[in-house]
């Protein structure tokens, strides 16, 4: 590569971002209201998918918990929202969730494989029926009312949300502490014999990832008005950051990102041009997914680029 | 990949093609300008998948098709503004079942789509999610299945929502509490699902029985994923009530009626929930189903204007769709729609609101009116039903009952 071309790539990539990020800021002025409703869950679903991924992509443990911390967001929300300035209500959804998830993952972050995923799942029912059993109990309320917030604001909250989130996930994987996490990833015990603190790393890391699912659910429910313990802990929402991240491909952080906006656009054309058949398109797409492309769609993209750029690693 | 990652150029590009997607996304193509009118539009968000698809599909749905077939078989309904008959169009979304999807989708009907008129989601827990975007675009939002004690506080502060469900205290459990004490019922046990509707319906029941003297000696939730009811029909066969009550759904209410049966639990009178009133109970039970008590709002005995809507509604159908409880009630609000877009001779929602709010209708039910956003309860044709003879009798209250209410129900049959 010439010396010049380089050059201009390295000044050409951070302006190129910051056009991206530029785009979507000055999204509502030149778009409709309901457009601006329709980048906000999509930007919903790309905060859960990559959060998701922050931790259980390098490590590898697979957490069906996001519908937990998510839930525990909107329900700070409902609970707060009339009183609370909007921006402190969302910072304590994040913060209430980084601290159940640090005790969750304290206890049980030793488990491995198959149980820890398990285990997380249960969080979420466990979550659900318990606040079920305490709303009925000790506040005789069925379901709450949250208190309504513009769309503007909600679109920018959840947008920063995600630019946070970014950042985070950048300075993670660049750092000592993003190698730290794919040793675990690589192999636990051998991580731990070269002084790894294991256990410490896995837990942070859980819990912090679980701060932008927080926020991500407080944010959300200004728009949904009214929650019951059944619509905040739906473990759908597990599943669906999940299956977004993995169409996206997990071996790369825009992966997630990728699958997650796609995936909830896709969705939200199928529902609304073809709502009769919507399960059946949607299925076959994940089939056609897990069949021929394992590394999701960023697998996909790299080996496309590599065929037309070439490279060190392109297909013969 | 490369076993070091990502280099930071390849992050950002990245970030750049994700960012452009996400815009170019939620650019897509807006809905073709409006034609000159020449239709209504009518637009829905429906659990088409997800758990309450199959609620969706039996509720709502079978009376708002049958009824938009009616109204464009004879033209459409007749506009004064447009000077004639405009036909309805159906735009109907798939919210699967979820209640976030629903709101955006709701959104996306009123802002994007700009449909006409607005028809209801499925639930009550949807319902109170959707009532307050349709008040705060200004949309008319007659409800139809779901309804609750909830609702009745909000209402005032949302003035295009009526819902015309029927539902505990409005005025299903007041009633209940007088036939059963009439007939001599001193002790119920009440078994009841721990979610909105059994809190509810249980709450209510714990003020209107002792209130007729009828005296509550069990009281028990279930957890909505528990399968096995048999521990609380034993316990409640234990406490031999006259009365028992399952406030629940068919999840719970069938298999609560073959355990009664098996454990031959026979009470003077077995109430279940939201899963009685539904044709599908007799025809899986049979004469087993004969005496057991459920809600309902009608019977096609009552008027001409009942059995008509009975036979448009079921004809050539089979009887598990039946719904004496809920359909009659959906229908009578699609017909005050109608009748008042014509009163207003316009698609204005302002004015068509205060023609609802304030005027009275002439519907299946006879004379129908909202009083408070509410159904009037004086318009209900029917609050508590009773399988006798294997017909779906309303036997309460006596103004309407085509039945005399059997007390004590029958043995379940041997064998």
């Amino acid at each position: 590569m010439k010396p010049g071309r380089a050059y201009l790539q390295k000044l050409g990539g951070p302006g190129l971002t910051l056009m991206a990020l530029a785009l979507l800021a000055t999204f509502p002025l030149y778009a409709s209201v309901y457009s601006m409703t329709l980048l906000t869950d999509i930007l919903m679903f790309v905060v859960l998918a990559l959060s998701w991924a922050l931790f259980s992509a390098p490590t590898g443990y697979i957490s069906l918990a996001p519908a937990a911390f998510f839930g525990v967001g909107i329900y700070t929300s409902a609970i707060l929202g009339r009183q609370w300035p909007l921006l402190l209500t969302i910072a304590l959804g994040g913060a209430i969730s980084f601290c159940l998830a640090l005790l969750v993952g304290a206890l049980t972050l030793r488990l491995k494989g198959i149980y820890f995923a398990m285990f997380t799942f249960g969080l979420v029912e466990l979550i659900k029926h318990f606040w079920l059993w305490f709303e009925i109990r000790f506040t005789g309320t069925r379901g709450r009312f949250v208190a309504v917030v513009d769309q503007q604001t909600i679109y920018f909250t959840m947008l920063a949300s995600f630019v946070l989130l970014l950042l985070t996930t950048h300075l993670i994987r660049r750092s000592r502490w993003g190698l730290a996490l794919r040793s675990i990833g690589e192999c636990e015990e051998a991580a731990a014999h070269i002084g790894v603190n294991v256990n410490a790393l896995k837990t942070i890391t859980f819990a912090i990832s679980a701060i932008f699912m927080g926020a991500a659910g407080a944010i959300i429910a200004t728009r949904w008005t009214y929650v019951d313990p059944y619509i905040a802990f739906n473990p759908l929402y597990s599943f669906m950051a999940v299956l977004m991240a993995l169409f996206g491909g997990m071996g790369h952080p825009y992966g997630p990102v990728l699958g997650a906006a796609i995936f909830a656009y896709l969705e939200e054309v199928l529902l609304t041009r073809f709502p009769y058949y919507y399960m059946l398109i949607f299925g076959v797409v994940l089939i056609i997914t897990v069949l021929y492309l394992p590394e999701g769609l960023i697998g996909l993209m790299m080996r496309i680029r590599r065929r037309v750029v070439g490279g060190p690693d392109a297909p013969a | 990949m490369a076993a070091g990652g990502w280099t930071r150029r390849e992050f950002l590009r990245g970030m750049v093609v994700t960012g452009a997607g996400l815009a170019l996304g939620a650019c897509a193509p807006k809905a073709t300008p409006k034609p000159a009118k020449d239709k209504i539009v009518v637009g829905m968000s429906r659990p088409l998948s997800g758990p309450l698809a199959v609620v969706g599909d039996s509720a709502f749905r079978p009376v708002y098709e049958t009824f938009v077939k009616e109204v464009n078989d004879a033209g459409g309904i007749h506009v004064e503004e447009y000077g004639k008959k405009l036909p309805i169009e159906l735009l109907v979304y798939d919210d699967k079942s979820d209640v976030g999807t629903m709101t955006r989708l709701t959104e996306k009907l009123i802002l994007e789509d700009k449909v006409d008129f607005l028809w209801p989601a499925c639930g009550t827990s949807f319902i109170f999610a959707q009532a307050p975007l349709a008040n705060k675009y200004g949309y008319v939002l007659i409800t139809a299945e779901g309804g609750a004690t909830t609702i009745k506080d909000m209402l005032p502060s949302l003035p295009y929502v009526f819902v015309t469900l029927s539902f505990s205290d409005w005025y299903q459990l007041p009633v209940l509490a007088q036939l059963l004490s009439k007939k001599g019922a001193k002790t119920a046990y009440i078994a009841y699902i721990a979610d909105l509707h059994g809190i509810e319906y249980s709450g209510v029941a714990g003020i209107e029985f002792p209130k007729v003297g009828i005296e509550i000696i069990g009281l028990k939730s279930i957890p909505p994923d528990m399968k096995d009811l048999s521990p609380i029909i034993r316990e409640a066969k234990a406490a031999n009530p006259d009365v028992f009550c399952c406030f629940a759904y068919p999840d719970q209410v069938m298999p609560a009626t073959a355990l009664s049966m098996e454990l031959d639990f026979n009470p003077k009178a077995w109430v279940g929930g939201p899963c009685v009133n539904f044709g599908f109970y007799q025809t899986t039970f049979g004469p087993a189903a004969e005496g057991v008590i459920g809600f309902t709002s009608f019977n096609p005995k009552q008027s001409d204007a009942a059995r008509a809507l009975a036979e448009k509604l079921y004809t050539g159908k089979p009887k598990e769709i039946q719904d004496y409880w809920g359909h009659p009630l959906y229908w009578a609000g699609l017909e005050v729609w109608k009748q008042a877009i014509e009163k207003a001779g316009s698609l204005d929602q302002a004015k068509i609101r205060d023609i609802i709010a304030t005027e009275r209708f002439q519907t299946v039910l006879g004379e129908t009116w909202f009083e408070g956003g509410l159904l009037s309860k004086d318009c209900h044709t029917g609050e508590i039903g009773q399988w006798i003879k294997g017909e779906y009798e309303v036997i309460g209250p006596e103004k309407w009952a085509t039945a005399e209410m059997v007390y004590p129900k029958p043995p379940w049959p041997k064998g």
